[in-house]
């Protein structure tokens, strides 16, 4: 079998779709809105309740009850939604971003981008179907 | 293998900072994937985790009393500590994209380690009485 030539040069097309701006402009806000929703998210669940399990008067941090009724809360749905379809869209446009520096990767761009989107809203509805059991 | 090693040297090169000398620089990109890949991975066992809630209160309870035991919480800090540089780095990237402290990006990635450290140190603090409780 004849190697693919890695050295010729990327169609604009292909180019479009490796470096194109909202991909890259979509990671920045994500990014940004993530370190204030994983920052609420870590400190509700690993923080808040601390002193209550370190006194005794709670179990543990995190057990179905607790969560049940954090999630009562329309705040907290709204974060946990948020959170989940900001971070699959940052964590697998990341791996984008990683598989596009290998060429051949780069060569079906296109096809690439559209699995990972398929990965990421299956992973979406699976995930909010676990947080509904919470909230129904 | 042909991937990473390729990835790798595309930017390990010859790539000396060109304002500090150090390889600064080639660090914080490696330690942004590095962290990046592996909260990519842990995102889809903690949905994994989570959605044991379907099998039953009494299911999701097993597994988390597990999972809050001393060496997960152990674990828990290395999370916290790859979060924590994921954002930092993250900032510095976003004040690189703005035009801001391009030549202090060297300094910036140290005060990213720093904050790192010191913050999963005090998060660690807190944790002990998880750690070594009986």
């Amino acid at each position: 079998m004849k190697p693919r030539d890695m050295s010729a040069p990327l169609t604009s097309r292909q180019e479009n779709t490796v470096t194109g701006f909202w991909p890259w402009f979509l990671q920045r806000v994500s990014g940004f809105l993530l370190i204030f929703l994983v920052g609420v998210h870590i400190w509700m669940t690993h923080f808040s309740g601390l002193s209550d399990v370190v006194r005794g008067h709670q179990e543990e941090l995190v057990l179905f009850e607790i969560v049940k009724q954090r999630l009562a809360q329309g705040l907290f749905i709204f974060i946990d939604f948020s959170l989940l379809a900001l971070v699959l869209y940052h964590g697998l446009n990341g791996m984008r971003n990683i598989l596009l520096e290998w060429g051949p990767a780069a060569r079906h761009a296109a096809g690439m981008t559209a699995g990972l989107w398929l990965l990421g809203v299956g992973t979406f509805i699976y995930g909010a179907w676990a947080l509904l059991a919470f909230i129904l | 293998m042909a991937f990473s090693l390729r990835a790798l040297s595309l930017h390990a090169g010859n790539f000396q900072d060109r304002y500090s000398g150090t390889r600064s620089g080639w660090w914080a990109w490696f330690l942004q994937r590095l962290t990046g890949v592996a909260l990519v991975g842990y995102l889809f066992l903690h949905i994994a985790v989570i959605s044991t809630a379907r099998a039953g209160a009494d299911t999701f309870d097993t597994v988390l009393i597990i999972l809050q035991k001393p060496f997960f919480v152990v674990l828990d800090l290395f999370l916290i500590a790859a979060v924590l540089y994921h954002a930092l780095n993250g900032v510095r990237v976003l004040l690189f994209d703005a035009g801001i402290a391009i030549r202090q990006q060297a300094l910036l990635f140290w005060i990213c380690m720093l904050l790192t450290v010191v913050i999963t140190g005090v998060a660690g603090y807190f944790s002990l009485p998880l750690i070594f409780r009986e």
